[in-house]
């Protein structure tokens, strides 16, 4: 593989402090945000930052799996603190405060309250991480080491979508999220495939899908059908 | 005995519930458990009622962890991982109650509360009402009870 292929494959990680007692906690979180849906979607992934600690081995490593930049509200710098004590060295550190000085002045805790001193903080914060993510890619950044296939995953827990199974309703086929996992703790409850188990998979099922009122029996009579075939039948 | 204003003011912030949620990254339940803590403790029940910075707590501030053994906690988490609740707890607090938002979440279904970014009109009104659950649960830490179940 070479370099250039290796850092294309290269994601890095950014890990927000997201501190709840003041503004700038919710400017990093809203930046972080940004820089992962649109400004570099796809050479970034995050990690709640309290996932570090409550988290298990697979989260730990996440810092030693991904190039990091850590942005924090203010100089205590805990998300650069706890990503160091659990993850090792971080690439970029910094600071929403050391950022925009006093232009966080008007900013809010809350989203409900946002204006636009708001959305300036935002998008001032999200390009420097942005600049970061750049700036790391070229200089072709490696991880500590090498993500294990068979973790649990380095990737925030949150970010990563469960596994999506699909049913065949009238005739078409439906994705649901989550589908094998509810499958597979019904089977676990010895949860039999036909009528009886049919009004729990469907409850199950509707934690993770709208169905509409009037769909429930087709719906019901499909979970049926893909469950017992997740059982083997 | 005569109280001045200054412990009188002491008193009630050392009474006030610590409301503490997890804030995590990447969904709406983690967005729902941050704005549900806002409307506690900046509307709410802004005089009974505080929040603390987790990524403090996770750190291991001492001023933090203070807080948390010294004032009775209620946990507000996005998902199963428990995250807000489980550094309360390592760090030497008790959470007088715990609430998950996805547990909340199914008796919306059919509504589309948003993403990890930003509340629709439905998410708004959810954090609303886990908020108004929140400050009854503080409320009845204030009081000596054990709170709903």
């Amino acid at each position: 593989m070479s370099d250039g292929e290796s850092s294309t494959a290269t994601k890095i990680g950014i890990i927000s402090c997201s501190g709840e007692e003041i503004p700038e906690g919710t400017v990093s979180r809203l930046a972080t945000r940004r820089v992962l849906e649109t400004l570099r979607p796809g050479n970034t992934v995050t990690l709640c930052l309290p996932l570090f600690l409550a988290g298990n081995e697979g989260e730990r490593n996440f810092a030693r799996t991904h190039p990091t930049i850590t942005i924090d509200g203010c100089d205590k710098q805990c998300a650069r603190w706890g990503t160091e004590k659990h993850g090792g060295s971080v690439s970029r550190a910094l600071v929403v405060s050391d950022i925009l000085a006093t232009g966080v002045a008007d900013c809010s805790r809350s989203s409900r309250s946002r204006g636009p001193a708001d959305e300036a903080a935002v998008a001032a914060v999200a390009e420097r991480i942005a600049a970061g993510v750049d700036a790391l890619i070229g200089e072709g950044a490696k991880p500590q080491m090498e993500p294990d296939p068979a973790a649990d995953g380095a990737a925030c827990a949150c970010m990563k979508p469960a596994d999506t199974g699909s049913i065949c309703l009238r005739g078409e086929e439906v994705e649901i999220p989550a589908l094998p996992v509810v499958f597979a703790q019904c089977a676990s409850r010895g949860l039999p495939a036909d009528a009886t188990g049919a009004p729990l998979l469907l409850e199950t099922a509707k934690v993770f899908h709208y169905i509409a009122p009037e769909d429930e029996a087709d719906y019901q009579a499909a979970l049926v059908e893909a469950y017992r075939l997740f059982l083997g039948g | 005995m005569r109280t001045s204003a200054g412990e009188m003011e002491k008193e009630e912030t050392e009474d006030r519930v610590l409301v503490i949620p997890c804030s995590g990254i990447g969904k709406v339940q983690g967005l729902l458990s941050r704005e549900a803590t806002y409307f506690v403790v900046d509307e709410l029940a802004p005089e009974e009622t505080d929040t603390l910075c987790l990524a403090l707590l996770v750190k291991g501030d001492a001023d933090a962890v203070e807080e948390v053994r010294t004032h009775r906690c209620i946990a507000i988490d996005g998902c199963s991982k428990a995250c807000a609740q489980k550094n309360v707890e390592m760090a030497g607090g008790q959470v007088g109650k715990a609430i998950q938002v996805a547990s909340a979440l199914r008796n919306y279904r059919g509504l589309q509360p948003g993403t990890g970014t930003a509340l629709t009109k439905d998410g708004w009104a959810i954090a609303r009402d886990i908020a108004k659950t929140v400050a009854a649960e503080a409320a009845c830490l204030r009081e000596g009870k054990d709170g709903e179940q």
